[in-house]
């Protein structure tokens, strides 16, 4: 079942392949029938395979257009497209040649706007300066071509005082094309701080070309900015850092302890690229690094240097931290009502008082709900009588936390919960999370959890400095159920408790990567499959 | 009458005032100024930290990020700035409407924006307006022409008629009742219910937990709680108590109902709390949230129904705050009477809340009462299985199989079993069969003359 739009795709690249006689990419419309689910595009914006098409029609054949055939094209766009009109055509265009080899088609449609005598506004020359960055990435640029950056520039922030963020963008990003001026745009980062915070491109952008032309000082002040906004840099960065410390020898050593200092206080996690460029570094140059690609085994040990990895405990201090301000931020928070009542907190403290330490707290109600809500109560019990059982075998003393309903579930599993564990039931209308992680906080640091829960609005309530700290101390201490199998056997996620952030073991570094640079890295504890093994030789003076 | 009126509301206010002996703490105040409840732990806890919604309105304290104080000159150069990004953003040809649409409160609400996102988003609301507005030109201009060939038709018509013209506007043997009697008439009928009717009371403390979305669209239900209140035969005595003026909530309801303020209104808007003006232990919380079914009405108590609109904020907060005042709670037994299905959630507006205790009220009967809850939300056990079954009778019929003797003891399982096979293996349709002596005789079909078919 295709529709007419892909059959008239197909029709239209068969007719320009027979007429044209040369090779017509064929890729576009099969792209499209391999899945009839798209997205619905959003209201105001040409579909990006409608772009693809146009640009094909036009921008293939050659590198510059005569200003007969951009009349052509403006008209196209502006009667096709019920979005498109006079004011927004030419950034439109534009967008179109963003990427480096269409760089002449840019200059000759803003050739043919000067003949025509139309003064291009400000968003079609910021997207020039996209166009031009673009191409820097490709080759240096020509003295007439960064002349044109900096001409355009200056119109630019001579029209305004402050510029806007979107403005302020695109002229970091013409700035850096070129090779004088790129100081320039380290003051339009903090214009850009007046109306948002900086993008990630932004940031990026500026701290790879600081590295390059030799400012790391700067390079590293940015990315620390960038951190504090939770931004994770991208990959040109660091690629830029690895180009320009291998120019020099001596101070290899150094600058890579400290691209890895970073990694490891961020809890980065370096992509493909990178890892590539590390290994490429340390073929060139065997004496001063040597780099492996490694796996982990079970334990925590890595394949290359049979060395374990580092525990990833926290300290005293910062636990005493986490749990004072735990009672405080999460259960109370501004309201105790809303969580619970002041009596039921105070009996609950008692308790704990009594009965601690124990070697693992059990949230009952997740537990019993793992493998689905509506079981009927004697298989939630069994649930749970099993679990209970699970720790008992291992000679660990349990908390269970539950509610006063489950006093009504099946006779014979209360009964081994109640003679195999300490039971705490709270009232039916509380929510019992906060007291879970009260009692294994309380316990010390020997102390585990059992729950399914990924705890994220207790480490989001924390605050952002101690939400590192909770997830540390979570990923240490959360087990959790994974199913039970057919015969009634439970499978348990044991937790991690080696650091799963880039450390030295020793004298080795040991890195983890991903596969590609994301935005939003997702929050869960799941080990890398990809380890970089580095050790760094010593300088010698 | 008038007079009267605005003595009486006095009076009622004095004789429902009641004296509380002993110190009473003032638990009305809005729940972020609540620190005592900590201090009462016996715990020495840090400054505790304030869950700030960057998107709530609050009159009293600003947002720790935005300085109220600042000088007008910032404000002018921010204004520039953020016309700036507007314009460019149109110019990328972005959904960010032109500079000449935007009016001066929409620059003062963009200035309220706390982040890039945001005003991403309002102008994207904005562009949506304008699309909307030049689509409508469009399609006028379209029709311009024939609405003037329309209207020059009747004119003729009408100038050519000597007689007399018969129609709505001028003669006909229909009186016209214009809307503001019926008003009239409802707003004496609402002067008597608040003489004589039970009372129910909307507490709308919630602004500070609200977005302004949800401060606009609780304001718009407040509007149809009054309007349900007043059509209905028997209307509530309803009191709107806890109101912040100069929230948003308000100011929105004051839009809705601009002579919400007049005396002669009957709408009781007081910014004083319900336990301040009804005694407490006639005061009913209704909240989702607690454990008690609401089984009978009773006329006596007065019930409470908080004005919040949940959707952003899901806390127990009604639970939390009917729990501090120590005030009974229910909730309505929605799920003793109806199937819940997976629609959009066990949440009722405001507007569906009173019909439903009005209904209440009136007939005494949940079932009838809860017909108020939109249909789609519950699963109807009666209409579902009607539907199963044509559509299973559906089928069998293209197969051509019999199952009415499986559908016949649908209800009794022992009995039906699908290995008993029915007393005919295959049967032609009784009166499907062509019998071409028999056909348009006008006689009937007997067992005699229907051929039984075999193999």
């Amino acid at each position: 079942m295709y529709n007419l739009r892909v059959l008239r795709l197909l029709r239209h690249s068969l007719i320009t392949k027979s007429t044209a006689g040369t090779a017509m990419t064929q890729s576009p419309p099969y792209r499209l029938l391999a899945s009839q689910h798209k997205r619905r595009p959003q209201l105001g914006a040409v579909p990006s395979d409608q772009l693809e098409q146009l640009k094909a029609d036009y921008f293939e054949r050659s590198s510059e257009l005569s200003n007969d055939e951009w009349d052509r094209v403006r008209s196209t766009l502006t009667d096709s497209y019920k979005y498109i009109n006079d004011s927004n055509v030419d950034a439109v265009v534009l967008g179109m040649c963003s990427s480096a080899e269409k760089l002449p088609l840019a200059k000759s449609y803003l050739s043919y706007l000067q003949a025509q005598g139309i003064k291009p506004n400000a968003a079609t020359l910021g997207r020039m300066l996209r166009v031009y960055n673009a191409a820097y990435h490709t080759r240096t640029l020509s003295d007439e071509e960064q002349a044109e950056i900096v001409h355009i520039c200056d119109t630019l922030q001579g029209a305004h005082e402050i510029l806007d963020a979107s403005s302020c963008e695109h002229l970091i990003h013409g700035l850096v094309a070129t090779e004088q001026h790129w100081q320039r745009a380290v003051p339009l980062l903090e214009m850009m701080k007046v109306t948002s915070a900086p993008s990630v491109t932004a940031y990026s952008t500026l701290a790879a070309k600081a590295f390059a032309a030799e400012q790391p000082e700067l390079a590293w002040r940015l990315l620390e900015e960038m951190l504090q906004a939770r931004k994770l840099p991208k990959c040109e960065v660091y690629l830029a850092h690895l180009a320009q410390s291998a120019q020099q020898v001596q101070t290899l050593g150094a600058q890579l302890e400290r691209l890895l200092c970073f990694l490891e206080r961020h809890d980065i996690v370096i992509s493909d690229l990178v890892a590539q460029q590390l290994l490429a570094l340390a073929q060139r140059l065997p004496q001063q690094l040597q780099a492996t690609t490694t796996r982990l085994d079970r334990m925590g040990k890595c394949g290359a240097c049979q060395q374990h990895l580092q525990h990833v405990a926290i300290s005293d201090a910062q636990f005493a931290e986490l749990r004072e301000s735990f009672l405080a931020k999460v259960l109370i928070r501004n309201d105790v009502f809303q969580k619970s009542t002041p009596q039921e907190v105070a009996r609950f403290k008692q308790y704990v008082e009594q009965t601690a330490p124990y070697d693992c707290v059990i949230d009952g109600l997740n537990v019993a709900y793992s493998t689905g809500n509506k079981k009927p109560p004697q298989q939630l019990a069994k649930l749970l009588a099993t679990v209970v059982r699970y720790f008992k075998e291992r000679r660990k003393r349990v908390l269970v936390l539950g509610r006063q309903h489950m006093r009504n579930w099946s006779r014979p599993a209360m009964q081994y919960i109640q003679n195999n564990a300490s039971v705490f039931l709270t009232n039916n209308l509380t929510h019992d999370d906060p007291f879970l992680l009260y009692a294994t906080l309380h316990s010390g640091q020997d102390t585990d959890f059992f729950s399914r829960d990924l705890m994220r609005s207790h480490a989001f309530l924390l605050g952002s400095e101690l939400k590192a700290i909770f997830r540390r101390w979570q990923q240490e201490h959360q087990y959790s159920l994974v199913t039970q199998t057919q015969t009634g056997q439970i499978i348990v996620k044991e937790p991690i408790r080696y650091r799963l952030s880039a450390h030295k073991v020793g004298n080795v570094w040991h890195v983890p990567c991903c596969e590609v640079y994301t935005v939003n890295p997702s929050e869960s504890f799941e080990v890398p499959e990809k380890w970089l093994c580095l050790s760094i030789a010593p300088n010698v003076v | 009458m008038l007079k009267n009126l605005v003595h009486w509301r006095a009076g009622k206010f004095l004789l429902n005032r009641v004296s509380r002996a002993g110190a009473t703490r003032c638990l009305c105040t809005p729940f972020k100024n609540q620190t005592n409840e900590s201090a009462a732990l016996g715990d020495a806890e840090p400054a505790i930290r304030k869950h700030v919604n960057p998107f709530a309105q609050t009159t009293s304290t600003p947002l720790p990020d935005n300085e109220v104080n600042e000088s007008k000159e910032e404000r002018d150069k921010r204004l520039k700035v953020l016309q700036l990004e507007a314009d460019i953003a149109h110019q990328e040809g972005r959904r960010v409407p032109a500079l000449d649409f935007f009016k001066e409160h929409h620059w003062a609400h963009v200035l309220t924006l706390p982040s890039k996102s945001a005003r991403i988003k309002y102008y994207a609301f904005l562009w949506q307006i304008e699309m909307k507005k030049e689509s409508e030109q469009r399609k006028k201009a379209l029709r311009a022409e024939g609405t003037e060939r329309r209207i020059a038709e009747m004119r003729k018509e009408r100038e050519e008629n000597t007689h007399i013209i018969y129609g709505l506007a001028h003669t006909s043997m229909f009186l016209r009742i214009y809307d503001s009697t019926i008003n009239h008439w409802q707003n004496n009928r609402l002067t008597r219910a608040m003489q004589f009717a039970p009372k129910i009371v909307l507490d709308c403390s919630y602004d500070a937990h609200m977005t302004n979305r949800e401060a606009s669209y609780a304001a718009k239900q407040l509007m149809l709680c009054f309007a349900e209140n007043r059509a209905h035969d028997e209307p509530f005595d309803l009191h709107y108590c806890n109101a912040n003026f100069k929230g948003r909530c308000m100011q929105s309801l004051e839009r809705f109902i601009p002579t919400m303020h007049n005396p002669e209104f009957p709408m009781n808007v007081h910014s004083e709390c319900f336990t301040k003006l009804f005694p407490k232990q006639q005061l009913v919380y209704l909240t989702p949230h607690c454990r008690e079914d609401l089984v009978t009405y009773n006329p006596d108590d007065i019930y409470i129904v908080g004005a919040m609109v949940d959707t952003v904020n899901n806390e127990p907060l009604s639970l939390a705050k009917a729990k501090r005042l120590g005030l009974r709670m229910a909730r309505l037994p929605l799920d003793h009477y109806l199937q819940w299905g997976s629609g959009s959630g066990k949440s009722l507006t405001l507007n569906q809340m009173i019909t439903i205790m009005l209904d209440i009220k009136k007939t005494g009967d949940w079932n009838a009462a809860l017909q108020h809850v939109p249909r789609r939300k519950i699963i109807d056990l009666g209409t579902e299985q009607a539907q199963g079954r044509q559509a299973l009778n559906r089928r069998a019929n293209k197969l051509n199989v019999r199952i009415d003797h499986l559908l016949k003891y649908e209800n009794n399982r022992p009995e039906s079993t699908a290995f008993a096979t029915p007393q005919k293996v295959r049967q032609h349709k009784d009166g499907l069969d062509f019998n071409l002596d028999s056909w348009a005789t006008g006689k009937k079909k007997t067992s005699r003359n229907k051929c039984e078919g075999g193999a």
